[in-house]
């Protein structure tokens, strides 16, 4: 109630009228003024509203992990961080796996590996499409989170997330990708399935990935605060709404590699759109998330 | 050119004698003007009438129509551009004129008017002046608007003319002048008429100068006397006259009569409507009779009417009347002539005397008739002298009248002639006068005349009367006849009187003609000649009864004369010497329109040129000698005062006699050799016939004008008829309607009688209602009134119910009151009693007791002292026990107490604590987590760091592993090695004692798994708390099991020696106890210290066998209390644990805790 007291009596009446995230920054600025950031807190809101950006990197950080929640130990923490950074840095300068010219993103991967112990005995060696995944993810965050020590811990803790957390569901995606294309539009399913496309599309792009390098930073954005917020179902909705969006091209397409590579390869322009919708058509079908507390 | 020669066929054709053939040439002409819209055909056809004085072209050319009268008029004011054709021009243009075509209203802007004022300025030829000047006063009606642009042309040729009248330029025949002497009298009637204004200013400026003046004296100021002041003079100005707007609502004829209205000239002026003429002629003749004598003639003609008039009037009426005519038949009449002029004064009275005047005027002649008659008689003076009275108008009047009479008896004057020839030959005013002497002194003449003279024997007559010799004669006799009439002029009074009588007769004359009808049926001898007289007359009678009429008869005969004769060139001319004779009358013109329809129109101008008569005095002498000379007659006796248009009559009628004997004297072959013998004269005749016959037309237009006035009079006569039938008829419907409405208010009236009625009926029941209502009102007023007494005093009793009730509660509470009182004084008693009943047996106790004590005194005295020591000691031992006993008891209550209230403070206490460790523990796990999450970031650290030495390490192997590869480079890589070496080993070094640590925390740390306790530093320490963590999970239960037991015994053991302290030293112990914080060892803190472990251990299910064994370790503290009381305190002394340190109160932390813990659960 206190919360309440400070934020502005209209808030209520805001989201009633329709208007939508007129008093979220406040609302996040008074969660983020806790002592012992309330994580679920955090959660709720950012699945349910999208992040200011002044405030998404903290965010995600403190949902990642990255920073605990106690204010008073950031400093410290986000002191180890940095450390750990730089001595990850420092030793593969030193084992010369990367250099001044190495670029950013690659460092990133290299420190990835570094710290999980699949540090390829020489960077000459191929890359596994994990490490692809990986440096897709690591030059959409790269776009979004300006400090290298930050970007680096996000996409490490991202990537981590996706490969412990979300390690059985993302299996299950295509799926209810599957199912919820066919409620949205049984036409559209039908017509990918004639083309045998269904099993051919984009998932790798999509699910693994998270739409690193098929949607614009901006709106990527929106959705992985849904992502590292705990739900990566947001990301079907995303398929299935990049899929109705561009639908008469795709219904035009009638060869599945053109429709993959249609896919994979969608014009930006409308891609806020896409989110947006994505994110109704999400809490359309999955629920408006209510804060547990 | 075949169209010229066809036309010029057709031209002679059109005068060929035969009707139809002429007929149709005129129709072809007129056909072709219609087609043709050229001037060619105009030209010609005016050019031949030019040449020959056709009248079939004349015809044709006043009938032109619109398109040609340009041409018509361009082609006039040529010939008017040459002498040669200006007469005929003139003359075609007053045919034109006169016509009245529609496009009259052009000829003002038309070159021709210009011409025409030129040619009348600049002409001497008198007969063009005379025609020019004709023709303009007849076009000046018709453009009195263009009077504005030409005015001082008419002026200036108005001052040419009248100076030529005096002037006489050399060659001019004198004869001319007469004419043109008439034309310019109209001129200056016309001027005057249409622009008074203008033309007075004119005079004056133009005859102020000297060398006119002559002329004013001699030509203008005559033609002066003969007008009247003009209202113009007075109401307008010159401006005014030439405002198209004042000539836009005035017709042709309206400005004529306007004119004729300023003419006091007889000839010249008219009259309107009976109304207007009457009030006009009475005007005149009443002044002349003032002029006489001023004397009121209404009464004379009132009073002397009958007597004096009868003689006259008879003699009148036998005149009047045919000869065949009885006497007998008209008495009556004159009788009612007697009766009527009665009605006639009533009637004038109210007219005032200008009305009934034009029946007196006639009165007025016959006196001067009979004088002037008798007197003619004798001396044969007759009309002369009357007139010759200078320039004095009064003489006009009686001439007029005579002249009325002489008309009468026109038929007949011709008769006389031939008798007396000397009379009648010179001139006409002896004509009348003889005529009139017979008419007056024999009837029987008249008759025989009247039948012996037929129209066709007239020429004889006139021809006889034309001789040179008599007329002479006939001057120096009228000469003296005016000198005598002059005379009687001036004793003019005496005629006034008869007036009245001669009223009567002009009454009967105005009767419905039967008398004439009769005298028409008699005089069938007459013939044709007679009987169109009465049917005029009788016409003319059913025209309005004015004087008018009475006098109409007087005229007829000539219209009938003229009719018969119409054929004979002679006889015109001398009916036109008869006619112009009787002229006088002003009526002729007002006739004419009543004989216009009927008559041919050729001789007609004859009359209307015999107009004027009265004065001009001073032309006549001009007149005279012109007529000498003309004629050779000298007329020196001739009437100096007539107008110049009379005297231009006179001359018209000796020249007509003239010319008639002239032509009597010579037979037919002859007659030509007389023209050419007489040539000079006949040319100036030829002249002057067509000077006169310009006189005539003139004379005609103007009639035409009166005849157009008179049908629109006429028509506004019907009109009033009709009216005044419509009024008679509105009249009627008047009174219907008047008749209706009386029986509408009649019936109004019944109809309001019986609404007042029922209104009466209706007030009745209405008040009587209303009294009803007021009735019932009041009634129920007064019920209202009672029941609102019955209110108040049903309130007045619920007040006094609720009093008494009140009183009845306070009565009841008095009651009540007083019972409790009772019961209490009765409970008092019955007290008092018991004490009383006490006190009795306490005094009967007292008693008994003191008998007691009497006696126990009595024993003690008697055993005295070897008992009563002992008992006394053993009671006073007694009396201290119970005191002692009684005082513990005390104690131990207020122990008690204090004891609760320290376990409640306690309690309260310790929820506190409970509070304060749930706080604790909140911050506990709060910092634990903010440990946790530094401490996994270390650990990532640490992590990161594992991998990088691991990498390291790889490195470092990969790097031996090529050392060991390259065995050719061993030497040289060996020196390097062991500096490599040396680094490794620094390295090494380092990371064992890192690994180490790391390894042992990680050991220590996955040995907790999960252990929430933070890490204490120092190895030792931490496994000593891990180890006493354990011991103390695994311990805990036993502990469990046996604290039960124990702290029973530490408790009761506690209890015990409190017991005994207090016992022993109650006072100084016990606070001390109370006051302490509970300890660990004490019960609470034990308690405490068991809740915390249910908390941390949370071993929540074994709380209620803890907290059951409380209850029984309380109650068998309790029950160990009664019964080890009696016990000796110090045996449990011993094993007493220590007392409460001040320590263990004070470091109540969560450190501490754990330490009691666990000696707790060592011990």
């Amino acid at each position: 109630m206190t919360e309440d007291s400070q934020r502005n009596f209209r808030s209520v009446y805001y989201e009633k009228v329709g208007f939508r995230g007129v008093e979220e920054k406040k609302s996040l600025e008074i969660l983020l003024k806790d002592d012992r950031l309330d994580i679920e807190k955090l959660c709720t809101f950012s699945q349910r509203f999208p992040l200011p950006s002044m405030y998404r990197a903290l965010v995600w950080k403190v949902l990642l992990g990255i920073l605990p929640p106690h204010h008073e130990s950031h400093a410290q923490v986000m002191m180890y961080r940095k450390e750990q950074y730089c001595d990850v840095l420092h030793a593969l300068h030193v084992v010369r796996f990367v250099s001044d010219a190495t670029p950013q993103v690659e460092v990133y991967l290299r420190m990835y590996q570094l710290e999980s112990g699949k540090l390829p005995r020489s960077p000459s060696f191929p890359l596994e499409p994990e490490d692809e995944v990986f440096l897709a993810i690591a030059k959409a965050v790269e776009e979004m989170v300006e400090d290298s020590v930050d970007c680096y811990w996000i996409i490490r803790c991202f990537v981590n997330q996706l490969n412990n957390k979300y390690r059985e569901s993302l299996p299950q995606l295509p799926k209810a990708f599957e199912q919820y294309l066919n409620l949205e539009d049984s036409r559209l399913l039908s017509h990918l399935k004639t083309c045998s496309a269904l099993s051919r599309l984009p998932y790798d792009l999509w699910f693994k990935r998270c739409f690193a390098g098929c949607l614009p930073e901006s709106s990527l954005q929106r959705v992985w605060d849904k992502v590292v917020s705990g739900s990566c179902k947001i990301l079907v909705f995303v398929a299935v709404e990049i899929l109705l969006t561009f639908k008469i091209k795709v219904m035009a397409l009638n060869n599945a590699e053109k429709i993959t590579k249609f896919l994979e390869n969608i014009p930006q322009d409308s891609s806020d759109a896409i989110v947006s919708k994505a994110i109704d058509l999400w809490h359309k079908h999955c629920g408006t998330p209510v804060h547990s507390a | 050119m075949a169209q010229q020669a066809n036309i010029g066929e057709l031209l002679s054709m059109l005068d060929s004698p035969v009707l139809s053939v002429r007929d149709e040439v005129t129709a072809v002409f007129k056909e072709n003007l219609s087609s043709d819209r050229g001037p060619m055909l105009v030209n010609t056809l005016v050019d031949y009438y030019l040449e020959t004085n056709s009248q079939p072209v004349l015809h044709i050319l006043t009938t032109l129509q619109e398109p040609h009268d340009k041409h018509l008029l361009d082609k006039m004011n040529d010939c008017m551009g040459r002498a040669a054709s200006r007469l005929p021009a003139l003359s075609l243009l007053g045919h034109v004129i006169r016509l009245q075509p529609p496009w009259k209203h052009k000829l003002s802007q038309a070159p021709l008017l210009p011409s025409l004022l030129k040619c009348l300025k600049m002409d001497t030829d008198v007969i063009v002046l005379t025609t020019g000047v004709l023709v303009l006063i007849t076009m000046l009606p018709m453009i009195p608007q263009s009077g504005k642009q030409h005015l001082h042309d008419f002026f200036d040729i108005f001052g040419r003319l009248s100076s030529w009248c005096l002037k006489k330029p050399g060659h001019v025949t004198e004869i001319y002048l007469v004419h043109l002497h008439a034309s310019v009298y109209a001129l200056f009637h016309r001027l005057y008429g249409m622009y008074p204004c203008n033309f007075v200013s004119f005079l004056r400026s133009h005859y102020s100068m000297k060398e006119n003046l002559d002329t004013f004296e001699e030509v203008v100021r005559p033609m002066m006397e003969h007008v009247r002041i003009h209202p113009e003079l007075v109401t307008g100005s010159k401006d005014h006259e030439l405002d198209p707007r004042r000539w836009k609502r005035l017709e042709t004829h309206d400005v004529v009569i306007e004119c004729a209205k300023i003419s006091l000239d007889p000839a010249e002026a008219s009259y309107e409507d009976g109304d207007s003429v009457s009030p006009q002629v009475s005007a005149r003749f009443p002044h002349r009779a003032a002029d006489v004598a001023t004397s009121p003639y209404v009464d004379t003609q009132n009073s002397c009417g009958s007597a004096t008039s009868t003689p006259y009037s008879s003699s009148r009426l036998m005149l009047l009347n045919t000869p065949g005519q009885p006497p007998q038949t008209l008495s009556p009449p004159s009788t009612r002539l007697l009766t009527e002029p009665p009605q006639a004064t009533l009637w004038s009275p109210s007219m005032v005397c200008g009305m009934t005047t034009p029946p007196t005027s006639p009165g007025n002649v016959p006196p001067d008739l009979s004088h002037p008659y008798s007197k003619v008689f004798g001396t044969a003076g007759g009309k002369g002298t009357p007139l010759g009275t200078p320039a004095t108008s009064p003489p006009p009047a009686p001439l007029c009248h005579s002249d009325d009479y002489v008309h009468i008896s026109l038929p007949q004057a011709t008769v006389p002639a031939p008798k007396k020839e000397e009379k009648t030959d010179s001139a006409r005013p002896c004509l009348h006068r003889q005529h009139h002497l017979p008419n007056d002194r024999g009837l029987e003449e008249l008759p025989g005349l009247k039948g012996s003279v037929t129209l066709s024997d007239l020429p004889g007559f006139l021809g006889d009367l034309a001789s040179d010799e008599d007329s002479v004669e006939k001057d120096k006799e009228e000469a003296a006849i005016s000198k005598e009439l002059s005379e009687i002029t001036t004793a003019d009074t005496e005629p006034l009187v008869p007036r009245g009588g001669f009223d009567s007769p002009f009454y009967r004359d105005s009767l419905p003609g039967c008398p004439r009808k009769t005298h028409s049926a008699t005089s069938g001898p007459q013939g044709t000649s007679v009987n169109p007289e009465p049917f005029n007359s009788s016409l003319d009678k059913r025209g309005p009864d004015t004087p008018k009429q009475a006098f109409t008869p007087i005229d007829l005969p000539c219209g009938g004369t003229h009719e018969s004769p119409a054929g004979d060139r002679e006889r015109q001319t001398s009916l036109e010497t008869n006619i112009l004779t009787p002229s006088p009358c002003k009526i002729p013109p007002q006739r004419g329109v009543g004989f216009g329809s009927g008559q041919p129109p050729p001789y007609d101008h004859l009359f209307e040129v015999a107009l004027p008569k009265t004065a001009h005095h001073f032309v006549s002498k001009k007149t005279k000698e012109l007529l000498k000379k003309a004629k050779g007659n000298t007329e020196e006796d001739y009437p100096p005062s007539t107008s110049p248009a009379e005297v231009l009559d006179r001359l018209i009628q000796q020249g007509a006699d003239a010319h008639s004997k002239e032509l009597s004297r010579l037979s037919l072959p002859s007659k030509s050799v007389d023209w050419t013998h007489f040539g000079d004269e006949i040319r100036t005749l030829r002249n002057q016939l067509l000077l006169l016959h310009n006189q005539l037309l003139y004379e005609r237009f103007k009639r035409q004008q009166h005849a157009l006035r008179n049908r629109r009079l006429l028509r506004k006569v019907i009109k009033a008829a009709a009216l005044e039938e419509h009024n008679a008829a509105m009249k009627d419907q008047l009174k219907l309607q008047e008749k209706d409405i009386q029986i509408w208010k009649v019936s109004l009236q019944k109809e309001q009688a019986r609404y007042s009625q029922l209104q009466d009926q209706r007030d009745t029941m209405v008040t009587q209602l209303h009294s009803q209502i007021r009735q019932l009102q009041h009634d129920r007023e007064e019920f209202y009134n009672q029941s609102q007494e019955l209110q108040t005093k049903l309130e007045d009793c619920r007040n006094m119910i609720a009093e008494l009730r009140l009183e009845l509660k306070k009565a009841n509470s008095k009651v009540c009151h007083t019972e409790l009182l009772l019961s209490q004084v009765s409970q008092k008693l019955s007290n008092s009693e018991s004490v009383q009943q006490q006190m009795e047996f306490l005094n009967r106790q007292l008693l008994v007791l003191g008998e007691v004590n009497e006696l126990y005194l009595e024993q003690l005295q008697s055993k005295h002292s070897d008992t009563t020591k002992e008992v006394e000691m053993m009671k006073a031992a007694c009396r201290k026990e119970l005191e002692k006993n009684r005082s513990h008891v005390l104690q131990q209550n207020q122990r008690l107490d204090t004891s609760q209230k320290r376990i409640l403070e306690l309690e309260s206490h310790l929820a506190k604590k409970d509070h304060l460790l749930l706080e604790q523990k909140k911050y506990l796990e709060d910092v634990k987590v903010q440990a946790r999450g530094q401490l996994q970031a270390a650990e990532s650290r640490y992590e990161a760091q594992k991998r990088i030495t691991q990498v390291f390490e790889l490195e470092i192997l990969d790097l031996y592993g090529r050392l060991e590869k390259d065995g050719l480079l061993k030497k040289l890589e060996e020196e390097k090695a062991e500096a490599a070496e040396a680094a490794e080993e620094r390295l090494a070094c380092c990371k064992d004692g890192c690994s180490d640590s790391v390894t042992d925390h990680h050991e220590e740390a996955s040995g907790h798994n999960g252990e929430t306790k933070p890490p204490r530093p120092g190895g030792a320490r931490g496994s000593s708390g891990s180890r006493g963590g354990g011991g103390g999970s695994s311990g805990g239960s036993s502990s469990e099991l046996s604290t039960p037991e124990k702290p029973p015994n530490q408790r009761a053991g506690l209890f015990s020696s409190r017991w005994e302290t207090t016992v022993g030293e109650p006072a100084t112990s016990i606070p001390t106890t109370v006051g302490s914080l509970p300890s660990s060892k004490s019960f609470l803190g034990m308690k405490a210290r068991e809740l915390f472990r249910n908390k941390s251990e949370s071993q929540c299910d074994e709380d209620s066998v803890t907290i059951s064994s409380l209850s029984e370790t309380l109650k068998t503290e309790l029950g160990k209390d009664l019964g080890v009381e009696a016990k000796t305190p110090p045996t449990l002394d011993g094993p007493h644990p220590s007392p409460p340190n001040p320590d263990s109160v004070g470091q109540l932390h969560i450190m501490d805790y754990n330490e009691t813990h666990h000696e707790h659960s060592e011990g």
